[in-house]
């Protein structure tokens, strides 16, 4: 168990087991889905023409804000031109199947159906239609562990939707609420803010909503804030997601030699410029 | 063997069924039913009941390698259920000759602490390791407790095919 904490020397092992053990899993998840299949087979007539008009006034909203934001996106892309800006990264997604989670009373992942064959990498964010689920913490071949958002010590960087402050969001163990740590008591939030992604990790893309505040408490005397919110994304709901397939620093524009020449320093050593490891390093 | 409850001697066990029998409670520990701490560990169940019974056939290290199955199953650290399942096998090992001349409610009495090592025993590493104390996991012993209610069941229907008349008259079924 040390060897298996300390060090990642134990792979080997857990792979094979992996490959040996996945086809049983397979098999077991059958009665669950056959049963699925038949309840869906028989739903009801008018539940369907229901589940039909939703989804038709849905899409007549989604299309006409893709429309827009075509035109936006174009613009936006101009603005970020004329002002010299990083050009925002774009990214693959790739549709999963959340295949089951399992039982472990200290942590909260899933197991989904895509791996490092499909090009899954570590770190890459699993979302599903309505914010941000988790993160894949450990990969196979053909099936990846995801870890969500209420692991203990899972941060994910946000900003405030409605006034861009920037934050962190912690997980604080399964069953508790999240935690937003760092935070000032004159801090402006309310409850029902929405949390998005901020970007600024550059695991994670930005703009894409992670919790919902549902709680602050603050302490004037220690000059610090409690504030608890709920994930957005329901795990239990839905059995599809989506994996970004997001390396910005893979797709980001490399710095060219004529900004070392005009600063006279390499770029790395510049003043307020974080000094990250190099990629091959960790 | 003797059948400490009705006094009748079993018939000789089946390696197959002891085999097959392992191999379906890890199905059903593999069953998608979620993470919920109350569902029975059901191949401990199964472990502990033929370490109890038929210690020559499952051993220590039956236990530890289907404690490694269930550890790349449930994403823990490798080894913790193999170590637990270990520990409890030898448990169940060293004192089955105590246990198997006890009624079965006594039996599933006497359990319960070697079903709680097991539920409990992620939360004492995570402990161990973080130097946290995880409360909520601490619900582990509903699931101890309700294993423990199973071991009569478990017990009736692992005996069965040991229990069976060695020559069945069809004329009188009982």
């Amino acid at each position: 168990m040390l060897i298996d904490f300390r060090f990642k020397t134990l792979d080997p092992i857990r792979n094979n087991t992996n490959w040996i053990l996945r086809p049983l899993e397979y098999l077991m998840m059958v009665p669950r889905n056959t049963y699925e299949a038949t309840s869906e087979y028989f739903t009801t007539r008018s539940k369907l023409a229901q589940e039909n008009h939703a989804m038709k006034t849905r899409q007549a909203e989604l299309s006409l804000l893709a429309n827009q934001s075509e035109f936006l996106t174009v613009e936006n892309q101009n603005l970020r031109e004329l002002m010299a800006l990083q050009k925002q990264v774009a990214f693959k997604t790739l549709p999963v199947e959340i295949l089951f989670n399992p039982p472990n009373p200290i942590s909260q992942r899933i197991v989904i159906n895509r791996g490092s064959n499909d090009g899954l990498k570590l770190g890459n964010p699993i979302a599903n239609d309505s914010g941000i689920l988790g993160q894949v913490v450990r990969l196979y071949e053909r099936s990846a562990e995801v870890s969500l958002l209420e692991d203990r010590d899972f941060a994910v960087p946000v900003q405030v939707a409605r006034n861009g402050l920037r934050a962190a969001v912690f997980g604080a163990g399964r069953g508790n609420p999240l935690e937003l740590r760092y935070l000032p008591v004159a801090s402006d939030l309310e409850v029902g803010d929405i949390l998005l992604t901020s970007g600024i990790d550059g695991v994670y893309p930005p703009g894409f909503a992670v919790a919902i505040i549902s709680k602050i408490e603050r302490n004037a005397d220690k000059n610090s804030s409690n504030v608890f919110c709920v994930p957005v994304a329901a795990v239990n709901r839905y059995r599809q997601a989506l994996a970004f397939l997001y390396d910005p620093q893979f797709d980001a524009k490399a710095p060219t030699i004529n900004d070392k020449s005009s600063t006279g320093a390499p770029l790395t050593n510049a003043p307020g410029r974080r000094q990250t490891r190099a990629r091959g390093m960790q | 063997m003797i059948d400490y409850q009705s006094g009748y001697i079993l018939r000789p066990v089946n390696p197959v069924f002891i085999y097959f029998s392992l191999f379906c409670a890890l199905l059903l520990n593999l069953l998608p039913i979620g993470n919920y701490g109350w569902v029975p560990d059901w191949l401990v169940l199964c472990i502990v009941f033929w370490n109890i019974h038929q210690h020559r056939y499952v051993s220590i290290i039956t236990a530890f390698i289907l404690g490694l199955l269930m550890d790349v199953h449930n994403s823990d650290l490798l080894g913790l259920h193999a170590f637990s399942y270990s520990l409890v096998a030898y448990l169940a090992i060293s004192w089955h000759r105590r246990i198997i001349a006890l009624t079965t409610l006594s039996q599933a009495l006497h359990l319960l602490p070697v079903l709680l090592l097991v539920s409990l025993f992620p939360v004492l590493v995570h402990r161990l390791l973080s130097g946290e104390l995880y409360w909520w996991a601490l619900t582990g012993a509903i699931q101890a407790l309700i294993e423990a209610m199973l071991w009569p069941l478990a017990t009736s229907i692992l005996l069965a095919p040991q229990r069976r008349p060695i020559d069945v008259d069809h004329n009188r079924p009982l």
